[in-house]
């Protein structure tokens, strides 16, 4: 079963399945960049696309609904690749397009059997019988570099590094686990530069550099058409992705998503002790708390026999009610900043979902009830204040 | 030198020529010209019709007109122009000359 869509071809509405669709997509637009230094580069194209809702128009008159993939490849075969067309005044032209394409087509080919999709796998299986693919331009495979987003478990940079030298991911960081433990290579520090130095494939553009696969036509839209695809998936594709993964690297997956987490929880524990405010305010909360339950629990008592040496007097001596108030709000000033930092630590670290906005406004308003009540019972013990 | 390649070059001369020799017999939609030339496997590829039209239209050799028909969109019925009547005439007697010319050479 295929997905269909609706398209507009010169004027009049066909039903096309999907993968025929973007076949005849592929081809219009390579016609267009073919034609596109001739004067009336339009008007070409328009005439084409007439004249292929014309032979469209005959596939359906036998009562057929469906355009189909085989439909468009015998179009294709009848009107012809760019190459085929001899409009061109330049034989070196053909010479190295022929050539580019050959390199093209065997990187597609080894490119083109890591693709999940089955309907990608269908097109791109379509287009390899086609001979070539008429990309006629393909631009100079350069290889970058970068990090990458879409594999990543910590910043994606075993999974960038993995891309570039075409390794498999998990063999990338199992090395860099091993390296950890032998002593004099700085892996972590490495890895850590490496995470703000390097940049992020981000584009579709930087994510085939990346690769090193051609900055084509064709294969952006199949970057973006597999990027929308892993979005609607909603699973984790680190572990489904390309090639059926055999027993072994799955073991070696399990073993390397638990040193990850531990990994990240010790970075989340690392950030909050060495980032000095957090640090401080960790301080504070805990010890806003431990009073808070002291409080509720023992009261006044278990304030004098916590800190002896300080004179709680005039706390006590005001009604009690007001005491645990205003520890309470004050637990609320100090920890929901720290909270809300902490969420944000875990969520780089652990990709939690972002908050609600909903839940973002309560927790502002439950904090400045909490710092109304601290600062009212602040007043209430006599603190006076700067102005 | 590929024979093919030379053929393609052949070809590419007389693809002109033949469609306004077409024309001037009589007006017809892009599809028919592509039917008679394909007949006389002058093209292989409809692909190659196409800009040459436009490109006899926009030297002014070629003229069309839009004709509605009530299956498809409306189509472009081209003729040729008195522009092009008259370069089609000087087309004629550069190939007669070429005709003679070959015949000659290759009865020597």
């Amino acid at each position: 079963m295929k997905k269909t869509l609706t398209v507009n071809l010169g004027g009049t509405v066909y039903n096309i399945d999907e993968d025929a669709y973007r076949l005849l997509d592929d081809y219009l637009n390579n016609l267009k960049i073919h034609f596109r230094k001739q004067q009336g580069a339009d008007e070409i194209i328009d005439d084409i696309e007439a004249r292929i809702s014309e032979l469209f128009s005959e596939k359906i008159a036998g009562g057929k609904q469906v355009i189909t993939i085989s439909d468009v490849e015998e179009i294709i075969v009848r009107l012809g690749k760019p190459e085929d067309f001899e409009d061109q005044e330049d034989e070196v032209n053909t010479g190295k397009s022929a050539g580019t394409n050959g390199e093209n087509n065997s990187r597609n080919s080894s490119e083109k059997n890591n693709e999940t999709n089955s309907n990608a796998k269908e097109q791109s299986a379509q287009n390899k019988q086609q001979e070539q693919p008429y990309s006629s331009r393909t631009s100079h495979v350069k290889q970058r570099l970068y990090r990458d987003p879409d594999h990543k478990m910590l910043g994606g940079v075993a999974a960038g590094i993995a891309a570039y030298l075409d390794w498999d991911v998990t063999l990338v960081r199992i090395l860099m686990v091993f390296f950890v433990f032998i002593p004099y290579t700085p892996v972590i520090i490495a890895y850590l530069i490496a995470w703000i130095v390097i940049p992020e494939a981000q584009t579709a553009a930087e994510k085939l550099s990346m690769r090193g696969q051609a900055v084509t036509i064709e294969n952006i839209g199949k970057t973006v058409t597999d990027g929308f695809e892993k979005v609607a998936n909603n699973v984790n594709d680190y572990v489904n992705s390309e090639k059926p993964r055999t027993l072994l690297q799955k073991i070696a997956d399990v073993i390397i998503s638990v040193a990850a987490f531990l990994f990240k929880l010790f970075l989340a524990a690392l950030v909050i002790v060495c980032c000095p405010v957090l640090f401080v305010l960790a301080i504070v909360f805990i010890s806003l708390i431990v009073c808070a339950i002291g409080l509720a629990i023992g009261g006044g008592a278990f304030i004098f026999n916590l800190i002896p040496a300080i004179d709680w007097d005039p706390i006590i001596t005001i009604s009690p009610f007001l005491t645990i108030a205003g520890t309470m709000g004050g637990v609320l000033l100090i920890g929901i900043p720290l909270v809300g930092l902490v969420y944000t630590i875990f969520r780089q670290l652990f990709n939690w979902t972002p908050m609600g906005a909903g839940v973002k406004w309560s927790l502002f308003a439950f904090w400045l009830i909490g710092a109304t009540f601290f600062f009212i019972s602040l007043s209430a013990y006599g603190w006076h204040w700067p102005y | 030198m590929n024979v093919d390649n030379v053929k393609s070059q052949m070809r590419k001369g007389m693809l002109e020529y033949c469609i306004m020799l077409l024309l001037h017999k009589e007006a017809s939609y892009a599809s028919d010209i592509i039917q008679k030339l394909k007949e006389a496997q002058l093209i292989v590829v409809e692909g190659t019709l196409y800009p040459l039209l436009t490109r006899l239209k926009n030297d002014d050799l070629l003229s069309y007109e839009w004709v509605e028909s009530n299956q498809g969109p409306p189509r472009k019925y081209y003729k040729l122009t008195e522009k092009g009547e008259i370069f089609l005439g000087e087309l004629e007697s550069s190939w007669r000359e070429l005709n003679d010319t070959v015949n000659h050479i290759s009865s020597r």
